[in-house]
């Protein structure tokens, strides 16, 4: 599996990946749907698979010695890594933002701990729905994204909407204030995160072991 | 113990069936593959490597179950699909870099007198190299791990006659030295002519020959003369009549060669055999 992971890495990362790391420093921004900063990440993703399309990725990969679920797993792998290592990047950028602007974000969620339980949770459907999706030819990339970013979004407006609407839901987690609940919304979103790219793992690799390369 | 048996494979596509495919190659041999373009070549190595899904039959590399172990059988062997084709904008050391990885028996001096050998610059990325070198670096890649067996799909096709002659040597001394045996499909027949110990031939999805290369292209005769010499009841039996301004040509079974009187009647080469098999 290490093998595999610094192949990843060293050939099939995009460079983008590395890029949109650094787009947490939109936290900054004192008026702006955060979610947002975090969907360029799964741009970065995007544009390694698609890139795997250009560079023969699957190809290359299946004819080494291991087996297709371990393709799958190292890609998941690599895929989680941008994800949280984007996350922990946004993480400085969020407690500077409470610091020096202490005012609410206007235009959604304020950078607490629960937009990142929230941010897992978007990152978890984009994984279960592109990844097994993917998987399903080994080189399709527009249709997955495009799926995967509208369920994506579907849940972060609707978990947007509930907060806004919800008044005690809204002083607790809308809020550059500390709350106890936004420690529970992370939690939950990490769980949630574990459980969702445990099917998306499940789903992918029955996939791609089905499929005739 | 056979390093690759391949029993009763069946694929089927809408449009191609790959029928009750059997063959065994034997350790220490080179073994062709041929058979025309779209006569299911490919699809046999894809299905053997299990990249795509047989409906039927077994294979076994080195009295091991593919599927079940094929873990440790890729380990052991090596495949190339034509050139390499893969991440074009990354440099030859790095693709090595990542590919040794995976072979607890790679070899870096080995590969370091490949490189050499062949002219390969490790610096030079995949894109800046002609298609002769590319598939020269898939071969380097390949060769350095001492695999017990190697499966090439058309590897010396896009190479030119020297690099074709070198690679036959590479073949035959990696078969002499290290008892590996290769596998390797092509439609250039005249290197078979030249190395090859075994023969498998394969049409429209079914093996038609499989077996030593000198018996089969001794069990075939070329024939050819005026048309007006060649009796009817021979003439029945010519595979892959060819008809001209009065000459024909063909090919006849080794037993059916005796009636051919006053014909001119010489030793087949694979080649004639193939395309008068494939001429009907």
């Amino acid at each position: 599996m290490l093998n595999l992971l610094y192949k990843e890495w060293k050939l099939a990362v995009h460079p983008t990946g590395y890029i949109f790391l650094s787009m947490g420093a939109m936290l900054l921004i004192p008026n702006y749907p955060y979610a947002v900063v975090f969907f360029y990440q799964t741009l970065g993703i995007f544009f390694t698979f698609m890139n795997g399309g250009a560079t023969n990725d699957v190809f290359f990969t299946t004819l080494l010695p291991v087996r297709k679920r371990d393709v799958v797993q190292a890609r998941l792998f690599t895929v989680i890594a941008l994800e949280v290592l984007q996350i922990l990047l946004a993480v400085p950028f969020a407690v500077l933002r409470c610091q020096i602007s202490p005012t609410q974000n206007l235009a959604g969620m304020d950078a607490n701990a629960a937009l990142f339980g929230l941010v897992l949770v978007m990152f978890g459907v984009f994984n279960v729905v592109f990844l097994p999706l993917f998987y399903r030819s080994g080189y399709k990339t527009g249709t997955p994204y495009l799926l995967a970013v509208l369920a994506m979004t579907v849940v972060v407006v609707a978990a947007e909407a509930v907060i806004q609407l919800t008044p005690a839901l809204k002083q607790t987690l809308d809020t550059t204030a500390y709350h106890p609940l936004q420690m529970a919304v992370l939690a939950a979103g990490v769980l949630l995160y574990a459980v969702l790219n445990l099917a998306a793992y499940r789903l992918s690799a029955r996939s791609f072991e089905r499929l005739d390369l | 113990m056979d390093a690759l048996t391949v029993s009763h494979l069946e694929k089927r596509y809408p449009s191609f069936h790959l029928r009750d495919v059997s063959f065994r190659v034997q350790p220490g041999r080179i073994m062709g593959f041929i058979g025309r373009n779209g006569a299911g070549k490919t699809t046999t190595l894809k299905s053997i490597l299990n990249l795509v899904h047989p409906d039927g039959g077994a294979v076994q590399f080195f009295g091991l179950d593919m599927p079940a172990h094929e873990f440790a059988i890729k380990q052991r062997t090596a495949c190339i699909f034509g050139a390499a084709n893969y991440y074009p904008q990354s440099a030859l050391k790095t693709i090595a870099a990542v590919y040794r990885r995976f072979y607890p028996t790679w070899d870096e001096p080995l590969y370091q007198s490949y490189l050499q050998r062949f002219g390969l610059d490790p610096n030079k990325k995949i894109r800046q190299l002609s298609q002769g070198m590319s598939i020269k670096f898939a071969l380097t890649l390949a060769l350095s791990h001492h695999a017990e067996l190697l499966i090439l799909d058309e590897p010396t096709s896009g190479l030119d006659p020297v690099s074709r002659d070198e690679l036959l040597h590479i073949f035959e001394d990696i078969v002499d030295r290290e008892g590996a045996s290769i596998f390797f499909s092509t439609h250039i027949t005249s290197d078979l002519d030249k190395n090859a110990d075994d023969i498998t031939y394969i049409q429209n999805g079914q093996i038609i020959a499989s077996g030593e290369k000198d018996a089969f292209v001794a069990s075939y005769r070329k024939v050819e003369g005026r048309s007006e010499d060649l009796p009817p009841a021979l003439k029945e039996r010519i595979i892959g009549l060819h008809e001209r301004k009065g000459e024909f040509s063909g090919l006849l079974r080794a037993a059916d060669a005796a009636g051919a009187n006053g014909l001119a009647v010489t030793p087949a080469d694979l080649e004639s055999i193939m395309v008068c098999t494939e001429r009907g």
